[in-house]
């Protein structure tokens, strides 16, 4: 597989680079590219309402990750947004503002990603509503029972399906369970699971899910929200332009019906098109065989840096993804993640937009090492026996 | 720019090592030559902004030279005070405001570091000019 990734051929230092920071993005196989720099080349035009044959070929390509997307995750309606965050924002503004009033509640974890928190903040401050964060326990899990108590009278759960900085896994069938009895709507963040599992939306009930294409093998700008049919109905836009109308008069505008009501402007064709090429290209892959490869890959690196005295802040439980997140007693995260980078090893340091969980854990930040599928375990031994030399020298 | 001696040692023994893991090296073990400030003496005046370390700084002058002492909680951070700390330990404040950032580009140091911490030895040098300039 590894020769599909042009990147990874590159050498960082003059050595071969080692990249495990997937989690913050992953690298793009030759298809990928190809595809995007072949609309570029031979189909580049706008889409939708033109009828020459480079617009049929752009709407197609456009249209054709929408297709994909409905199938792979069985959905009925995609909205193609910028990513997760564009994706989360879309629902605050077109759902939460014309559902939620002021008193109502939406219930948060300290697990989010700061995407899922910001937003949700800043419509609490413009419409006076509660927000309720279920808190993380010493386990590394939500309390389900502060969860469950937080449900009464609240109107939307926002949740992240796997922790960017932990790798867990939290409980979404229960949650959304729960939630669906008090009544509650929910909004699943799926930015990191949705590279690692198979994931049947309409089998798993959420009202909402929100993920990006370059978690996943596709280009970055661009990502989905898919909505449950009846919540779909319940949403206004809340960007106005081009694609989204029926018509436009000087007295006002009628909105198209479909998903390209909050698709307003010139979408992203290049990336939806990259990005189909990623999704395809994924399905000759064993999720469920390579997820097991780098979990045991994860749990033998933890396992590494705790016998080097090593924090290690993750548990590895089976549905948990395969990121590794620790702390030195005494060496500073970003001086060991130079040091790493001197010999090609790519790594994450810092509160990787999780500040609230971080604060929980009453640390700052960490050095993040995250899986994907074309890394190896001779990677990550040649991580583990660099780190113990750098340790040897530097710590 | 003409140097001081120690400065363009510095500049020359940097200039001729190529690896980044032994110039990261050079540099940790530059973090011994700081006049240290101890940690109960940061505030919020001595901390140098957009650093994504804890980074303090505090600059008096005595007879006109100067005297910079200087923490943070990164050793490679603390490092590159040691590096200002070689430009400006000890010399007049004018001769100090002459200095400009690039003789740590002139070492390659900046180019091995990510662009938050070059931005950050920026920060901490402009902070120190601005405290020699207030000084005099």
């Amino acid at each position: 597989m590894r020769e599909q990734f042009p990147i990874l051929n590159r050498k960082i230092n003059g050595y071969p680079l080692v990249y495990l920071d997937n989690a913050a993005t992953t690298q793009k196989p030759q298809i990928v590219i190809d595809s995007m720099n072949d609309y570029y080349s031979n189909s580049n035009a706008n889409v939708h309402r033109a009828v020459h044959t480079l617009a049929g070929e752009a709407t197609d390509g456009y249209e054709g990750c929408r297709t994909t997307l409905k199938e792979r995750y069985n959905a009925d309606k995609v909205i193609i947004t910028g990513g997760t965050t564009e994706a989360i924002n879309l629902v605050a503004h077109s759902w939460g503002k014309t559902n939620l009033s002021p008193g109502d509640a939406v219930v948060l974890t300290e697990m989010e990603h700061h995407s899922d928190i910001v937003p949700w903040q800043m419509l609490a401050k413009e419409l006076n509503i509660e927000l309720r964060y279920v808190p993380v326990q010493q386990d590394l899990t939500l309390d389900m029972e502060i969860f469950a108590a937080s449900l009464v009278g609240a109107k939307l759960v926002c949740v992240v399906h796997i922790s960017n900085v932990l790798g867990v896994c939290n409980p979404v069938d229960e949650i959304i369970s729960l939630a669906k009895e008090n009544g509650a709507r929910v909004l699943l963040d799926a930015a990191q699971s949705v590279p690692h599992q198979s994931i049947d939306f309409k089998k798993m009930g959420a009202d909402f899910m929100a993920f990006s294409a370059h978690k996943m093998c596709g280009p970055t700008g661009i990502g989905a929200l898919l909505v449950a049919s009846d919540r779909f109905e319940e949403m206004e836009p809340f960007m106005g332009g081009g694609d989204m109308i029926e018509t436009v008069t000087i007295r006002g505008s009628t909105y198209q019906t479909n998903e390209h009501k909050f698709e307003a402007g010139t979408p992203k064709i290049a990336e939806a098109i990259g990005w189909n090429a990623a999704l395809k290209w994924m399905e000759s892959i064993d999720f469920e065989k390579e997820h097991t490869r780098l979990l045991d890959i994860a749990r033998w690196l933890s396992q590494e840096l705790r016998s080097m005295g090593m924090t290690v802040y993750g548990r590895h439980d089976d549905n948990d993804a395969a990121v590794v997140s620790f702390l030195h007693p005494t060496m500073n995260s970003e001086d060991m993640a130079h040091l790493l980078d001197a010999r090609g090893f790519a790594v994450r340091t810092g509160h990787h937009c999780a500040q609230p969980l971080l604060e929980r854990l009453n640390i700052t930040g960490t050095v993040r090492a995250s899986l994907y599928f074309y890394n190896t375990r001779e990677e990550v031994e040649s991580l583990v026996k660099y780190m113990r030399e750098i340790l040897e020298r530097f710590a | 720019m003409n140097y001081s001696i120690s400065l363009q040692e510095l500049i020359d023994e940097f200039q001729e090592v190529d690896d980044k893991l032994e110039r990261l090296k050079m540099v940790f073990d530059l973090s011994e030559e700081v006049n240290l400030l101890d940690s109960q003496f940061w505030s919020e005046s001595t901390r140098v902004h957009g650093c994504q370390s804890e980074a303090h700084v505090l600059v008096s002058l005595n007879d006109g030279c100067i005297l910079f002492q200087a923490g943070a909680d990164s050793k490679l951070v603390q490092g590159l005070m040691g590096v200002l700390s070689i430009a400006i330990q000890g010399i007049d404040a004018q001769d100090a405001l002459e200095l400009t950032p690039d003789f740590a580009t002139e070492m390659g140091i900046l180019n091995s570091l990510s662009p938050s911490r070059s931005n950050g030895f920026r920060n901490m040098f402009d902070k120190v000019m601005k405290e020699i300039r207030q000084e005099m």
